[in-house]
């Protein structure tokens, strides 16, 4: 069979990120305990040579690959992008806390960055096998992430959690797919969506499809009732897992919802908004008041993402290119969010100390101002106090699901995130009420760690005072469809 | 078309029967052997679908393999059966239920009404020439080699994790490496050749001065 | 298709006769008078101790599940050996990529001593 090269450009990234996690294991078996560092250095060259080449090949037209199981559009190129900056500022939070605790081993970047490659498969996925494929290779290194401290019980006990509920999770999803393909006859999202655009509703094969799909989906976001694995996971995985798991999946689960249901099974919308209702009125309530009832702030962040899978869930079910293009907004948003809260707890770790309690963020200003500064503008956006990105965010998928008239949902939203604001304010007041413990030593951090938390921070300002640069690019990655 | 129904039949019977033992059986090890007779009976009724390849690589990989992992788990862990049964009896109706509910509904939704031969005829039985292995081949080296390089990823993510989550070296273990145990150190415990002129048995000579020297 | 495999479906049921058969006919047979005492494990007139299993060491498992991902790897390159002559150099390129990659987690758990049994 002749193979078209061409084939190959659209994965350039892929293959980008794959030759440095094969390259990494490799070297590390020859490195010595001091030199580990060079992982570190290899696995930020191929992010970033993975970011330019994600530019390099994106752009224009919505094109599929590989007999319809790969497809480049605006979305993947976006996602691919945004995927990959928050796994740079994953890695970089990540490194002193691997280092005080001898964890600076070559397996923990390999594994990261086949997290990584599983993620980029899905969001450029075209075909439910695709997705699955690369779903598994995403959870599957999650999973060795989350157990990766091997020494802790409880980590290991939140990776068994983790690992249980995921395959449960994984598997329910192939169950729909299955009655989907058995419905449908094929895999691949065009046709699907041309098949139950010709049978409609009437189909209840199908309808059966969606449930489980849906089921699946809300495993993947963590969305209430299919919640239960997230705070424990938060509470016993090591920081750096719980920053990978916590951030860039996300944008992939939002990836994997908008191929499946946006793409796969458009015409069914009436269907599966119903559930996305339910899901996102229980996540935003149950996420917002268990987080304030918190003292971990690993558990409060857990609820804090639950609640904000509601929110991404609105822009889902409101089914215009609005609120997709909102709800992507968001997702994006909330990763970058995430990584910043996660990373400012790894700040505060040092050998032999976990930053977990609340307690443990008090008088941040005194021991680190700007620290500080940047903590409080992480948690202002994730309230949603303009002028940071997360008012922004918030008002987007509001204004989508007030579009459809559904009034009295942008009501409840609103409602749970002012209830929200609460315990995220309470953060800030410990930053800047609060005495450090007596114990508390200095701050030390690498000038990198300064500069990505700084980075990250500062983005959250700036995308709140000019939205439109980030916006604009997910409002053209709806339109052209 | 009488016999293979009976054949799947009683196939699907074995299975289910199998994997009710799995879950009722006290002694873990005779439910993981169940559980090699629910695989063996299903790549049974694969091979009635004439998924000839599935069914082969079910019993191969499953039963040749995780069946074999599953035995060492099981025995690894050493769990006690008798703590782990305490509430089997008390949760039994619950369970009962909810699985009832479950069957149930998926009949409805799977069963006949829905799923039955008018929706999905019968494909025509395949030819005794037709080979389902290169069936298989053709396409998954072709439409779906992209899937097929992401599974050998996944498999590639399996090896590290596996490694990384078990492999650990603890320098209190205590081996004999059998190569350091036979090899003998320079000097006394090496056997010596020494060349020298043959000699001739010595005269006992003396036997007062030993006599003294011994003393 | 299915014909193919009726010999198989008569030699499994001759090879359940054959290891059922004598077993049944010993039970049904056979003089059985069980008591307690018969019934009772024999350990050279001491109580038993303890149950007779004893645990497995982590490292089967580690070997066990090598062995599981490179069975694995057979069942996809079955498929391949069988259509290489038709697909021609693409299949064969599209099996070293897959193997290389495999290749890269042999060598990893080689140097890592994951082979080695200490």
């Amino acid at each position: 069979m002749p193979f078209d090269a061409a084939n190959l450009v659209p994965i350039l990234p892929e293959i980008a990120i794959l030759i440095t996690a094969s390259v990494v294991l490799i070297v590390d078996l020859y490195l010595k305990d001091q030199d580990k560092g060079l992982n570190h250095s290899l696995s930020l060259i191929g992010l970033v040579i993975a970011i330019a080449l994600t530019g390099a090949v994106g752009g224009g037209e919505r094109q599929i690959f590989f007999d319809g199981n790969l497809v480049r559009d605006g979305i993947s190129d976006l996602l691919k992008g945004a995927i990959l900056v928050v796994s740079i500022l994953a890695f970089i939070y990540a490194r002193p806390w691997l280092k005080d605790r001898g964890m600076l081993v070559g397996e923990f970047y390999v594994l990261g960055l086949f997290a990584v490659l599983g993620m980029l498969v899905m969001v450029s996925a075209n075909s439910f096998l695709t997705l699955y494929l690369g779903l598994e290779l995403q959870a599957l290194s999650l999973y060795a992430l989350v157990a990766f401290d091997r020494d802790s019980k409880k980590g290991a006990e939140a990776a068994m959690k983790y690992f249980v509920l995921g395959a449960l999770g994984s598997g329910l999803l192939l169950y729909g797919i299955s009655m989907i393909y058995g419905a449908t006859g094929s895999i691949e999202l065009g046709p699907v969506a041309q098949a139950v655009a010709a049978q409609g509703i009437a189909n209840k094969v199908l309808v059966f499809g969606i449930v489980f799909l849906v089921i699946g989906i809300g495993f993947k976001f963590g969305a209430v009732p299919f919640h239960m694995w997230v705070p424990d996971i938060y509470e016993g995985a090591p920081t750096p897992a719980v920053l990978f798991l916590g951030s860039a999946p996300k944008i992939a689960a939002f990836a994997l919802a908008i191929r499946m249901l946006v793409e796969g099974l458009p015409s069914l919308h009436a269907d599966w908004q119903g559930m996305l209702i339910i899901l996102a009125v229980l996540s935003m309530g149950l996420g917002n008041l268990v987080a304030i009832a918190q003292t971990n702030i690993k558990r409060m962040l857990a609820y804090s993402a639950i609640g904000h899978a509601g929110f991404i869930f609105l822009g889902l079910l409101a089914g215009s290119q609005q609120g997709y293009a909102a709800a992507m907004f968001y997702a994006i948003v909330y990763a970058v969010m995430s990584a910043g809260a996660f990373g400012i707890l790894l700040i505060l770790s040092r050998k032999g100390f976990d930053a977990e309690n609340l307690e443990d963020l008090k008088g941040l200003n005194d021991r680190d101002s700007w620290y500080a500064a940047m903590m409080t503008l992480v948690m202002f956006s994730m309230a949603g106090v303009p002028p940071t990105v997360g008012f922004m965010a918030k008002l987007l998928v509001l204004e989508s699901v007030v579009r459809i008239d559904l009034v009295w949902l942008a009501l409840v939203a609103v409602a749970f995130s002012i209830i929200g604001a609460f315990y995220y304010l309470r953060v800030i007041k410990f930053i800047y009420f609060d005495r450090p413990a007596p114990d508390a030593p200095i701050l030390v951090t690498s000038g990198g760690v300064r500069i990505a938390m700084t980075a990250n921070g500062l983005a959250l300002l700036a995308l709140g005072l000019f939205p439109a640069a980030l916006l604009s690019l997910c409002q053209a990655a709806f339109a052209v469809q | 078309m009488g016999f293979e129904k009976f054949l799947f039949y009683l196939f699907a019977l074995i299975t289910l029967w199998a994997a009710g033992m799995v879950v009722s059986r006290r002694n873990p090890v005779h439910a993981v052997l169940f559980l090699v007779l629910a695989f063996v009976s299903s790549a049974a009724l694969w091979i009635l679908m004439e998924a000839e390849f599935l069914g082969i690589v079910l019993i191969l990989v499953y039963v040749g393999a995780v069946m074999v992992l599953f035995l060492f788990v099981v025995m690894m862990l050493d769990v006690d059966i008798a703590a782990l049964r305490a509430g089997f009896i008390d949760y039994l109706p619950l369970g009962l239920l909810i699985a009832g509910i479950m069957a149930i509904e998926i009949f409805l939704i799977v069963g006949p009404a829905n799923f039955g031969l008018h929706a999905f005829p019968a494909p025509a039985p395949a030819g005794t020439d037709l080979n389902n292995t290169r069936e298989l081949g053709l396409l998954l080296y072709t439409v779906y080699v992209y899937p097929v390089e992401i599974a050998s990823v996944i498999l590639l993510v399996a090896i590290i994790a596996a490694i990384r989550l078990t492999l650990r070296r603890r320098p209190d273990n205590k081996y004999v490496d059998p190569a350091r145990q036979v090899r003998v150190k320079k000097g006394p415990d090496r056997i010596r050749l020494v060349k020298m002129a043959s000699e001739t048995p010595v005269p006992v000579v003396a036997p007062a001065l030993e006599k003294e020297s011994d003393e | 298709m299915l014909d193919n495999y009726l010999p198989i479906l008569i030699f499994i049921l001759v090879g359940i006769l054959v290891g059922v058969g004598p077993l049944a006919l010993g039970y049904l047979l056979g003089p059985r008078r069980p008591d307690q005492d018969k019934n009772a494990p024999y350990e050279c007139g001491f109580e038993a101790f303890e149950t007779a299993r004893l645990k497995f060491d982590v490292r089967y498992y580690l070997v066990a599940i090598l062995f599981i991902l490179f069975d694995l790897e057979i069942a996809f390159l079955f498929p391949w050996a069988v259509v290489l002559d038709e697909l021609g150099v693409f299949a064969f390129w599209a099996m070293v990529v897959f193997l290389g990659i495999l290749v890269v987690g042999f060598f990893y758990e080689w140097k890592k001593g994951a082979l080695e049994w200490e």
